[in-house]
Parts: C-alpha cells; structure tokens; sequence
C-alpha cells in the first residue's frame, strides 16, 4: 500500500471520518506546509507518550494524579462518575460542580462483550471506602447508560451513609416540546418542579 | 416505453383530499424508468401475473414507510444487476405539493429519503407523509399468519399516528437485545439491570396499542358485519404477560375509550409499567432457563373474533376462520387502519387495493366496493390481474395497463 493510501486508510478510521473526508484531509496535509503536518504528528506522538489513565479516578491526563484528583479546592466528598473522560469536559463547562470524578471507560454492553470487570468499577468501590458522601451517577440516559447506572445503584448499596444521586432527565433547555420524544417527556414530567 | 397520463379526472366531492400526482420508479424491483402522472381519482391497473402491479403498490408505499409493505429487504428491491434504485412522488394536498424521495444503495447499504428536496437525518421525521393505506390479497395474513404479523401492522401503524411511539419501540427493542444477551451469557446479577429499562418504554408501547385496540373496536364490528353480513367482528388486545393467553376485551380499560384522540394516556402507561414491572420479575426463573425475556409487548398479540349476535357463537379467526372469513377481518382491519390515518392527516388516504376483489364472491365484492366508496374520496389505485367491473369514484378510474414493468396509459 502507497504512503497516501495508508494515511487516508488511517484518517478513515477515525470516528465520524468517511473515505471522502479521509482523502481530503490527507492530501490537505500533502498540500500544505511540511511543519503544519509535522505538528500534527508530534502532537499525536506526544499525547501517546505523556497522557495516562489517572491511578486515581481513570481521567486522561499528562499529569499524574490528574487535575482534578491533585486540586486540593475541588471536595473530594463528591464523586461524580461518568461514562469517559471527555464527558468531564461537558460537565466542567458548566461551571456547576466543584466534587472530583471518576471514569468508567464505557458502559455495560453484553452484546459488545462488556460486563462489569471491563469497566473502571473496582477502583471506584475502593475510593467509596474513604470519605466520599455522594456519589452523582452521570452515565448517558441511553439504554447502555441507565443499566450501568442501576447496576452501579446496586453495586454501592453495601455503603450505608453514601447519598447516592443520577443527573435529572427532562427538556433541553432552549429546546421545543413538540419536538420531545414521549419517554423524554414523560421524564420532564414525573421530574416536575413547584413554581 | 416513457408513458404520459391520461386527461386528469374531475376531483371528487370531498373538500379536503390528497393525490399522488407524479410517480418515478428507477431500478426499483422490475422497473427500469418508470415515470407516471397519475389521475386525481386514481386508476385501476391490468396485467398479468408478474408483470409488476404489485410492485407498483410497494414503490408507492415505500414512500410511506421507506420499508417494502411485503416485509422485503431493501437489498432485495433494486432491480437485477443494479446498485441503486430510487423512488420519487408528488403529493397534492390542496394547493400544496410535498415532494417525496428514497433511495438505497446495495453497496455500503445506504438509505436516503428526502422531503421537499431536504435529506431527513431520521428517516422517521419523514414517516407518513405521503399517508396511504394498503389492502392486499395477501393480507388473509394479517389475521391468520403468526402474532408478530399483527404486531408489525400495529407497530407500522401507530409510528405513523402516535407520536413517540416509534421512539419508545426502538428503545425498548434496544434494551430487551442486551437483556436477552445476558440471559443468554447466564451472569446472575447482569440480568436485571437491564429490566427497569425495558419497563418505560414498554409500558408507552403497551398503552399506545391498547388504547388503539379500543378507539377501534366499534368501527372494526361496524366494518365487518357489514361485510361478512350478519358475523360481527371483535378486536382485543392481547399483552404478553408471560401467563396464559390475556385477552383484554375493551370495557377492562378504564377511561381510555372516550378519548379516542389520547393515545396512550399517561394513566394507562403507569398502570402498564406496575404490570410489565410485575410480569418480568415474576417470569425471572423462566427467563434464565429460555434464555430470553418471556413477558413483554414484543409478544403482545391482537385478537381477532367474529361472532354471531342472536346465537352467541365466536370463532377466534386466527385459528379457526375459513380463508374468506380471514380475507373479510382483513379488510375490515385495513379499513379501521385508514379512518386512524384520516383522524391523523385531516384528509382520506391514498387508497392502494392490490387485487383485493380476486378472491370475494360477488356479493362481498360488492359490499368492500360500497365501503370503500361511501365517503371516502382519497385516490385509489387498484390493481388486478383481468379487468374487471369493479366500480370506484363513479366509475372515473383511468384503465391502464402494465406489462414486463412498463405502464401504458393509453386505455
């Protein structure tokens, strides 16, 4: 296989990449300046040599423990679990919470082969043995996501004084009701609040 | 042979009412480029078996549900030695035309369907818009094929009409696949994590038939007493309970048959979901044994009886009905299918009738005609294999012809 081949073979099969976008992207990289492309390239080679799983929580960092286990100002009694680490982006862009993390690296999926020794569970339960309070479940409301969730529901019942809580499921915001699925409003309805 | 239309026909009583006005056919089944304009009444079509009246009715149809209505694969409706094939339509509301397309690609097994020359993301958001309904030969099926047959009639149906139903069937499908892959790879403990899942969108699912079962039960006896002269019809839900066979005759209820508009009340959905909840944590130990989920509306049935009002006597017509009796529930069925689309769209459906007279005496024929008549204008397109003389919309149905794939309009 030629040089170009095996890259566009490559590019394709990233995520949300077809052979069209791959062929373009490649011979963008061909077209353009040599040091843009070897920027590239270094930037793939140095987050391969730097970024590692956090011992502590499994978030990818080049920092070990990573951001968020080392701050000492975010509560350490509040873990919020989460199904990868680029979920803990979206939730930091919220500004909304001030706890620590902890990522599970993917779902339950028996028909993928997935059960729970797959995913970052036992360490978890290690951490829950040392001053957490809550634990806030923010697994995907998809179906993969809520099993994980009733099965992490279960697997912490042996911590008596753990609050246990799961992100509300309703409207988005800005979004239009008509356009609502009926489980998703059924949701924002047994979730209604006192105005 | 390219084929023009006939002189359209005067437009029948009703103020409201739609039309396919313009069909392309390319590479679909046995036609290569089939391009027809088509008569606001409709038309009865002629040809002998095999020379495509059938699938004429399925490319119309895929424009309804993107799916063939004879249960086919895509792959399997592009044309011998082809890659590709596409499907084109014009509806006329009024004033306004909406223009429908789906095509499919065998090769990295691609659909798209357009919608006024915009791709649809979800082919769902695009479901119905054509709004027809199809009454076939083969439909006998229907009433005495297996309960997933009745299943899929009602799932087609209430995707069309019920919002969100479509949504909480995919949903519950989705769960009940993992659920069963863990019941097959035996993990106690890995089983019921997957149950509350099944139990919101399965109870939507179980509520949303119910409550079509009962707002349709009356019409149902109406239709086919007056087909079957003097045997009424009964419909019942049947849930899958993981008992014996429950058949849930309309007066159990409870305030979903005066709303007929209400779908699936919200009332209904949780005392489904106590019931559902209850029924797959009863059917635990089975369900490890089997391997698979027992209870649930992926089993669900629907009844079918026809009974003699002074005598009493009932004949459950899945098993026990004489092939015209089978035929008879069916069109009764179908026409209950096409007054839920009229309440839908505002408007009557798009009538597609593939040789449904073959196999009625005289006198049946005779009264599926006035049926299909009587206030109803939506356009109709029959197919037959001999002409015949069945009369519709006055008798103004164009007469062509179809042969080897190629329509020819010329009377």
């Amino acid at each position: 296989m030629s040089a170009i081949e095996s890259l566009i073979g490559e590019f394709g099969r990233l995520p949300g990449i077809g052979r069209k976008t791959a062929q373009r992207l490649t011979y963008h990289l061909l077209k353009g300046r040599p040091e843009d492309a070897r920027r590239l390239a270094e930037a793939i080679d140095r987050v391969l040599a730097e970024v590692k799983p956090c011992a502590e929580c499994g978030n990818l960092s080049s920092e070990a423990p990573c951001e968020y286990c080392r701050n000492s100002r975010r509560d350490p009694a509040q873990v919020c679990v989460v199904e990868e680490a680029s979920d803990i982006a979206a939730i930091e862009a919220s500004g909304r919470f001030r706890g620590r993390y902890h990522v599970l690296g993917g779902h339950l999926s028996p028909l993928d082969g997935v059960g729970p020794d797959e995913l970052n569970i036992a360490r978890l339960l290690e951490r829950l043995e040392v001053g957490v309070s809550e634990l806030i479940i923010a697994t995907n409301p998809s179906v993969e996501g809520e099993a994980t969730a009733a099965y992490l529901h279960r697997a912490v019942s042996r911590f008596p004084g753990l609050r246990v809580t799961r992100l509300a499921r309703g409207l988005p915001v800005g979004g239009d009701l008509e356009y609502a699925d009926g489980v998703t409003i059924a949701e924002a309805f047994s979730g209604r609040r006192e105005m | 042979m390219p084929s023009s239309a006939s002189a359209p026909i005067e437009a029948t009583g009703q103020a409201r009412s739609a039309s396919l006005e313009r069909l392309v056919a390319r590479n679909y089944r046995n036609f290569g480029d089939l391009q027809l304009e088509l008569p606001e009444a409709g038309a009865m079509i002629i040809g002998p078996n095999g020379s495509g009246k059938t699938n004429l009715l399925e490319a119309i149809y895929y424009l309804e549900i993107f799916r063939s209505f004879r249960g086919a694969r895509d792959a399997e409706l592009v044309r011998f030695g082809e890659d590709v094939f596409r499907v084109e339509g014009t509806v006329r509301t009024g004033e306004s035309r909406d223009a429908l397309a789906a095509a499919y690609q065998k090769t990295g097994r691609r659909k798209k369907v357009e919608l006024d020359g915009a791709e649809k993301e979800r082919i769902g958001d695009a479901l119905g818009t054509l709004g027809a309904v199809v009454l076939s030969l083969e439909d006998a099926d229907l009433v005495c094929g297996s309960p997933g047959r009745r299943r899929r009639f009602l799932d087609i149906l209430l995707s069309l009409v019920a919002p969100g139903y479509l949504a909480s069937l995919q949903r519950y499908r989705a769960v009940l696949a993992q659920r069963n892959e863990a019941l097959r790879q035996g993990a106690t403990g890995m089983v019921e994590v997957w149950t509350e899942g099944l139990v919101e969108p399965g109870a939507r699912v179980m509520a949303e038939r119910e409550a079509w079962i009962e707002s349709s039960a009356a019409a149902f006896a109406r239709y086919h007493e007056e087909i079957a002269d003097g045997w009424t019809g009964r419909l019942a839900y049947e849930p899958a309970l993981g008992g014996k066979a429950d058949s849930r005759e309309p007066a159990v209820g409870g305030g979903v048959a005066e709303n007929r508009a209400g779908y699936g009340t919200e009332d209904r959905v949780a005392a489904w979901k106590d019931e559902l909840r209850r029924a797959v944590s009863e059917n635990r130990e089975r369900d490890r044994r089997r391997g698979s989920t027992q209870a649930g509306p992926h089993r669900d049935d629907l009844a079918i009886r026809a009974v003699v009002e002074d005598s009493g006597e009932e004949r459950d017509l899945r098993a026990y009905g004489s092939g015209g009796q089978q035929r008879t529930a069916a069109i009764a069925l179908r026409l209950v299918e096409a007054d839920t689309l009229r309440d839908k769209l505002g408007r009557d459906p798009i009538y597609l009738l593939d040789d449904v007279f073959a196999e009625l005496d005289r006198d049946r024929a005779a009264r599926v005609v006035r049926l299909l008549d009587e206030g109803r204008s939506g356009q109709v397109l029959l197919t037959a294999p001999k002409p015949s003389d069945v009369e519709l919309r006055g008798g103004g149905l164009a007469r062509w012809r179809i042969r080897e794939g190629v329509v020819f309009t010329d009377g």
